[in-house]
């Protein structure tokens, strides 16, 4: 069979001389119905995508009518566009605009010719110029389903005639019902495989997050399921600080997002007070709405600029308890061809589905850091403990003249209690007690570098020792300066040591134990007591005490309190007992603490007994008042007790 | 790295291999398409799409892969994917897509069963 869709020349002449000879009629009907067939079949098992399809469309319908020259446009609704898909001769065009309006009377035209065009539809179609100079249009055919518009055809000049014939025109319909349908199944199958994809999705997912360990992890990989489930092209998570009221970001995509927030403060957004959202609501009262309420909210683009003047829709995270644990937030929802589409109720059902799989998965991944945290947390614990049990001498020199007795108790997390007898070259005696802030492995290390700087210092030499080479009785004001030397060096190294809390109270006593005369230097330490043998007491340091040490650089210390030394003159049957706040701070079942007073009853009651009695007394004082309350700080006591 | 976006195409005597980089939606999917289209024009219908670098998908970006398996399958051409994790992998079946193109774990695969 001759194809009419390439007519030549000679046909042309003929067609010119016999036109609709009752042959020709004939031919192109048979013709025609052969190519409907061939359509229909295109239609039922083509592509999903119109748009490839749409070249064959129009070669049937130009071929079938005996046109040489047309075009197909397929309408987007949501880009209030007609997309021109095929056209002959083959040219790209732009998209040309349509306004609802419009639209609306395009769908009441079965047929619009060049030569009448409807008053209300004069304006599209000057926008159509280029378009209708470049093919010729003459005839224009809305292509519909019922209500809905779905694009148009245009046809060029008519091959040897001014107009369709009747028949013609009918042949037109149904072709244009065709292609319709075509349009029709192809939005039916991209929605349908849309569909296949997000509940896929949503059920891959979901199992997939709740499975990720690091909340790092977890929150990236919800931000990225969300924005691919919506089709989205940007997203973000931000989770809830119940304490502060506040959103706090997690995690963007794209990451580069974040910067934009962050220039519009949107880092952290306050949730507390009830948001109401009224038309030209920001994002971030969106956002505090969701949490406020716990339902979803929308947030037209343009808005604000927080999210780059983003379409937005942000939904709930619930976690277990109902509370809100964040929002999932997804903008700009994209389309094919690069338009943005509003968000529908399917896809806040969609992301509201999502965000409690999501709530499971950020809650599972919260409550494995923490048990980890936990984990590592008593094994450092526990490593601390050996660091700081080994600092604490075992065993306690003799001294002449003199009796000594310790006590350390570790009671609950590490802290940083330390005492020491170190027995300098000079013959004299160094007793040091001391507290250093924090717990667990900070604190071992920072009694760790104290204990060694102490020692540094007390082994660098001593002044006291006269020109000759004998020891003699030490001038109580150098032995002064070189104690509050001493304490700014070690304030000094500590205050450099890098941890975050790096200071620790210390009480150190010089003892020459051939004239008994104890130099002490208090830097912010529990005035250590001092009993004397008739029952009368005083507090060492309490009136000299400088700041504890690593608190404040040295150029500081000065202006605040200065490290000053003292002495006292010990005599026979003098007890002093140094202790740390975990004997005055110890707390019984009525919640009262033990506090100095006991402290001075106890050490008088027991103060003719020796050293390791005195301890093990005051120890048991201590506990007797404890009872069965719990203890959160280390006890230490050291006893001196002059014989 | 999702952020950025990219695509390479490696052009050998029988075939051709487009990689991408980012998240495949429509913006990357459309430049996708339209390498795919230009080297079917240039006469390569072996194609190897390698996604290794692609760890996000969106319907669109399905949609676009299902397009130019049309395009390859109406010119009796063929589409090898590679470099795809199992969640891509799995949704790929899903969708249908491995009825009408190979999955291969990696390049090499990929090419020598075109």
């Amino acid at each position: 069979m001759k194809d009419p869709s390439k007519p030549t020349s000679e046909d042309s002449l003929q067609a010119d001389k016999t036109q609709n000879t009752a042959e020709q009629t004939m031919e192109r009907l048979i013709f025609s119905l052969s190519e409907l067939e061939h359509l229909g079949q295109t239609v039922i098992s083509g592509h999903s995508n119109f748009n490839h399809s749409s070249k064959t469309y129009l070669r049937i319908t130009l071929g079938t009518l005996q046109v040489t020259r047309g075009t197909i446009l397929r309408y987007h609704p949501t880009r209030q566009n007609l997309e021109v898909v095929a056209s002959a001769p083959d040219a790209v065009f732009s998209p040309l605009a349509v306004e609802p309006d419009e639209v609306a009377n395009l769908l009441q035209h079965p047929f619009i010719e060049r030569a009448a065009i409807p008053e209300s539809l004069e304006q599209f179609f000057t926008r159509s110029a280029k378009l209708i100079e470049t093919i010729d249009v003459h005839l224009w055919v809305p292509l519909k389903i019922q209500d809905e518009f779905l694009g148009l055809i245009g046809l060029g000049k008519f091959l040897g005639r001014e107009a369709l014939e009747a028949w013609e025109k009918e042949l037109l319909t149904t072709l244009a019902h065709q292609i319709s349908i075509a349009i029709a199944y192809s939005q039916m199958v991209e929605g349908i495989q849309s569909e296949k994809f997000r509940l896929f999705m949503l059920a891959e997912s979901a199992p997939q997050i709740c499975q990720l360990l690091q909340p790092e992890a977890a929150a990236e990989q919800v931000v990225h399921q969300a924005v691919s489930l919506l089709d989205a092209n940007a997203g973000a998570l931000m989770l809830t600080r119940p304490e502060q009221q506040q959103l706090e970001m997690h995690f963007t995509f794209p990451e580069t997002l974040v910067e934009d927030i962050e220039e519009h403060n949107g880092l952290v957004i306050p949730y507390g007070e009830e948001v109401s959202v009224p038309p030209e609501a920001t994002s971030a009262d969106v956002l505090k709405s969701v949490v406020n309420e716990g339902i979803p909210g929308h947030c037209p683009p343009k808005s604000d600029t927080l999210f780059g003047g983003k379409n937005l829709m942000a939904v709930p995270i619930p976690g277990r308890d109902g509370d809100v644990l964040g929002v999932l937030v997804v903008g700009d929802k994209e389309e094919r061809g690069g338009s943005i589409a509003p968000f529908t109720d399917e896809d806040e059902i969609l992301l509201d589905s999502f965000a409690k799989q999501a709530g499971v998965a950020i809650e599972n991944a919260h409550l494995h850091q923490e048990a980890l945290e936990a984990r590592q947390l008593q094994a450092e614990m526990e490593e601390a403990r050996k660091i700081q049990v080994n600092l604490i001498p075992d065993m306690l020199p003799d001294i002449p003249g003199y009796e000594i007795a310790g006590h350390y108790e570790p009671r609950g997390p590490v802290g940083g209690d330390y005492y020491d007898c170190i027995a300098l070259s000079t013959g004299y005696w160094g007793l040091a007690i001391a507290d250093v802030s924090g717990k667990g492995m900070q604190a071992a290390l920072l009694m760790a570098t104290l204990r060694a700087g102490l020692i540094s210092e007390l082994s660098r030499g001593d002044t006291t020792v006269v020109e000759n080479g004998e020891q003699d009785t030490p001038d109580p004001a150098v032995l002064y300066t070189e104690l509050a030397e001493m304490a700014l060096t070690l304030n000094s190294l500590l205050y450099a040591s890098g941890t975050e809390e790096k200071y620790a109270t210390f009480f150190y006593s010089h003892l020459n134990p051939e004239t008994d005369i104890l130099t002490t230097l208090n830097a912010g330490h529990n005035p250590p007591l001092l009993v004397r043998a008739d029952g009368t007491y005083k507090w060492l340091g309490e009136e000299v005490g400088g700041i504890p040490l690593g608190m404040f650089p040295n150029d500081m210390v000065a202006n605040i309190a200065d490290y000053e030394a003292e002495h006292v003159q010990l005599a026979s049957g003098d007890v002093v007992v140094y202790y740390t706040d975990g004997v005055t701070e110890t707390v019984n079942i009525e919640d009262e603490y033990y506090e100095e007073d006991r402290l001075v009853e106890a050490s008088k009651a027991c103060k003719d007994s020796g050293a390791e009695a005195i301890r093990k007394y005051l120890h048991d004082s201590v506990m007797g008042f404890q009872g069965e309350a719990d203890q959160f700080d280390d006890l230490t006591l050291l006893i001196l007790r002059k014989q | 790295m999702l952020d950025k976006f990219d695509i390479q195409i490696r052009e050998e005597k029988e075939h051709a291999v487009i990689e991408t980089e980012g998240y495949l939606n429509d913006a990357l999917g459309e430049q996708l398409a339209e390498k795919a289209h230009e080297l079917i024009q240039n006469g390569y219908t072996q194609l190897v799409i390698n996604l290794e670098k692609t760890s996000l998908i969106n319907s669109i970006g399905i949609s676009i892969l299902i397009e130019i398996i049309e395009v390859l399958t109406e010119r009796e051409g063929a589409l090898n994917f590679c470099g795809l994790s199992s969640t891509q992998e799995r949704t790929f079946r899903m969708m249908a897509i491995a009825k009408y193109a190979g999955i291969f774990p990696d390049e090499e695969s990929a090419v020598a069963n075109l």
